[in-house]
């Protein structure tokens, strides 16, 4: 379990460039960050169920997925689709005996570091120190 | 299509318990357009299964393998090494592709991932829903293009029954919509509604499944 | 076409001779008991006897498994009782059900109502097989074809072999309707069609608005139904408040006029009033052209029929000229 890495996945148009600020910030917010990769996306509608449990075969921890704020998706309905996936995906894991924890999805701002980097920490102490909030 | 949903995981892996080596074989043609066994859905489970195995620390070799269709013998060759190699066979094709992988293969273990549903369409995006029974007879013409025997819960041809209500059948008024008010309706819009009068006799059920399992030969193209 | 019995009639029954003879008929319902047991029958069949012309006997009614309507309906004969038994299509096919109206016939039955039956999932086996081999109308068809040119469904003469006798079930046959299900404007052409294919009586469904009754009856006659085959309308005596609400709320193509809600609700004995209510919807009925009687289904509730049946100045049941005798 420790040791594994978090794959996340962050929209281009909010969470990706709120994750850049964030590493930007200095070596706390780097602390907050560690053990997390990021991966580019165009779109949180691009994720898909498959390859959220491809990269959790693989090796992921976990996986975090992080894209605008409802109703504020470029692509309109893109982040309405993602939350049905991750949804499904959760449901999954749980019909298999997993723990759905291992899977997030939540939004935010291209301007709301704070915000990630918190979601960040929070996920990261879940799956990798199983602690629950 | 043929219309199938993918059987629950926990009755999979009962399935599959104490196999090693198991072939997840999806289908290309109809449970891919309803989403249930091609290749995405093959991933899907190939993965949830190894995930599973590794937190029990089971072992087992999961090979993921989908061909444009099962119900064609040709389509079978493509994957001829990857089913020697298997112990187990676990097809998501409906059962048409579940039984003629058995019969290409009799020797190899098959076990059906879904459940196969019904003859359906696609009447919205992930909704499909029941047309067609099969019954080998069609008598659409008569009704406007809508099927009794199919569309209503008692495949009355004298419809409807006293449970039709605001166009609804009453065995589920959320999801089932009276099939005699759809053929009222439809002969109604075309000025065919004359149609309805005449008394129509008792069906011939022989031609469908209820005369045994179907056979079709085409002779000209019987080589 | 039909061979009459030297009376004029095709079955003899009790209630043909009723009807053939212009009474405003009564028949009640009668439900057979959940199990082997004979004792509910008598008991009901006490309360019925000599103040209805016939009584239905349901065949598993809502899918709920209950004592065939054939047996149920020999031993209501036995009690003194016309039996008038039912079919559904529901779980019988074309071989059981003329198989089922031969024994029948012979054993003293000679009314029989013709349903499409409710679906098993309102039942006590939802996971069971349907049949449905025929509908309604097309059920009515064929025992119309059993009885009126002595053939079986196939085309075969009814006779046990090519040297003895036609025997052919010569029975009343009856079918039902809803004159307020959907589509509205074509049940009286559904209506036509059972008469086309050889319906004698319709029992309706339990009625409560009245004016829309009087609709649909407008209807039947314009289309001269009324001279055609003999129509029972259907009453269900409300017991409370609560039953009242609960049938313009929960069934289906049901409605009730608010006044009897509203009388229900102020009323110090309600059941009296809903009996009351019964014998004042029978009255305005007898006033419509083309009734040709009454249905009462008072379920659970048959002591009362007799109550409502002599409140409504319907005793004592006429006693027709003698017809064939049934045998027992």
């Amino acid at each position: 379990m420790k040791g594994r890495r978090i794959t996340v996945l962050l929209c281009e148009n909010s969470a990706w460039k709120a994750w850049i600020d964030a590493a930007g910030q200095g070596p706390d917010a780097a602390k907050r960050l560690e053990g997390l990769d990021p991966v580019k996306l165009p779109c949180t509608g691009k994720v898909e169920e498959g390859m959220v449990l491809k990269l959790l075969e693989n090796g992921s921890a976990g996986v975090l997925v992080l894209g605008c704020p409802k109703d504020n998706c470029t692509y309109v309905r893109g982040n309405y689709r993602a939350e049905k996936r991750i949804a499904s995906v959760r449901a999954a894991l749980r019909e298999a005996g997993l723990d759905d924890g291992l899977v997030r999805l939540d939004f935010l701002s291209s301007l709301d570091s704070r915000k990630l980097l918190d979601i960040a920490a929070e996920f990261r102490a879940s799956v990798l120190e199983g602690v629950r909030q | 299509m043929i219309t199938a949903v993918r059987k629950p995981f926990a009755e999979i892996a009962g399935m599959l318990e104490g196999s090693r080596k198991v072939l997840i074989l999806g289908c290309g043609t109809c449970v891919t357009v309803c989403m249930a066994g091609g290749e995405k859905e093959v991933g899907i489970l190939a993965s949830t299964l190894r995930l599973a195995n590794e937190k029990e620390g089971r072992r087992m070799d999961i090979v993921e393998a989908t061909i444009e269709r099962q119900c064609d013998r040709e389509f079978f060759d493509t994957v001829r090494d990857k089913v020697a190699e298997a112990d187990v066979v676990l097809s998501l094709a409906c059962g048409v592709g579940v039984q003629f992988f058995g019969e290409v293969f009799p020797e190899k273990p098959v076990l059906p991932g879904l459940d196969t549903k019904f003859y359906g369409a696609a009447i919205a995006q992930g909704v499909w829903a029941e047309r067609c029974s099969g019954c080998g007879t069609c008598v659409i013409a008569d009704f406007g293009g809508v099927c009794p025997v199919t569309r209503c819960s008692k495949s009355l041809l004298n419809g409807p029954c006293g449970g039709s209500q605001k166009g609804k059948c009453e065995v589920d008024p959320v999801n089932i919509d009276c099939g005699w008010q759809l053929i009222y309706d439809r002969l109604k819009a075309l000025g065919q509604l004359a149609k309805l009068e005449a008394v129509r006799p008792i069906k011939d059920w022989s031609s469908g499944s209820h005369g045994g399992p179907g056979k079709i030969v085409k002779e000209d193209a019987v080589l | 076409m039909s061979t009459l019995t030297m009376d004029g009639l095709k079955s003899g029954s009790r209630l043909e001779r009723v009807l053939a003879e212009g009474h405003f008929a009564v028949t009640a319902e009668l439900g057979p008991p959940k199990s082997a047991d004979t004792a509910p029958i008598g008991v009901k069949a006490a309360h019925l006897s000599g103040n209805v012309d016939a009584v239905n006997i349901t065949d598993n009614q809502t899918a709920i498994v209950r004592m065939s309507s054939i047996a149920a309906g020999l031993l209501a004969l036995k009690e003194g009782i016309e039996p008038i038994i039912q079919i559904t299509c529901r779980d019988r096919n074309r071989i059981a059900i003329q198989s089922d109206v031969l024994g029948a016939y012979a054993l003293g039955i000679r009314n029989i109502l013709c349903l499409t039956g409710d679906h098993q999932k309102f039942g006590n086996h939802p996971t069971s097989k349907n049949v449905f081999d025929m509908d309604s109308i097309q059920l009515i068809g064929m025992l119309a074809c059993m009885r009126d040119q002595k053939r079986f469904a196939c085309g075969e003469e009814i006779r046990n072999s090519k040297k003895a006798p036609v025997v052919e079930p010569r029975i009343l046959i009856g079918g039902a309707e809803n004159p307020f299900g959907d589509p509205l404007e074509f049940r009286a052409i559904r209506l036509a069609k059972k008469v086309e294919a050889g319906v004698d009586f319709i029992q309706t469904q339990c009625i409560y608005d009245m004016e829309r009754f009087a609709e649909f009856m407008r209807q039947v006659r314009a289309r001269g139904l009324h001279e055609k085959v003999k129509i029972l309308a259907g009453l269900t005596p409300l017991k409370s408040v609560g039953m009242a609400k609960y049938m313009r709320d929960s069934v289906a193509g049901l409605s009730v006029p608010d006044s009897y809600i509203e009388r229900m609700d102020k009323a110090a004995d309600k059941p009296a009033e809903g009996i009351r209510i019964c014998v004042e919807q029978i009255e305005a009925l007898r006033e419509i052209e083309g009734v040709a009687g009454v249905h009462i289904m008072a379920i659970e509730w048959e002591e009362k029929v007799a109550e409502i049946v002599k409140a409504a100045g319907l005793l004592p049941r006429p006693e027709p000229a003698a017809g064939p005798e049934v045998r027992t």
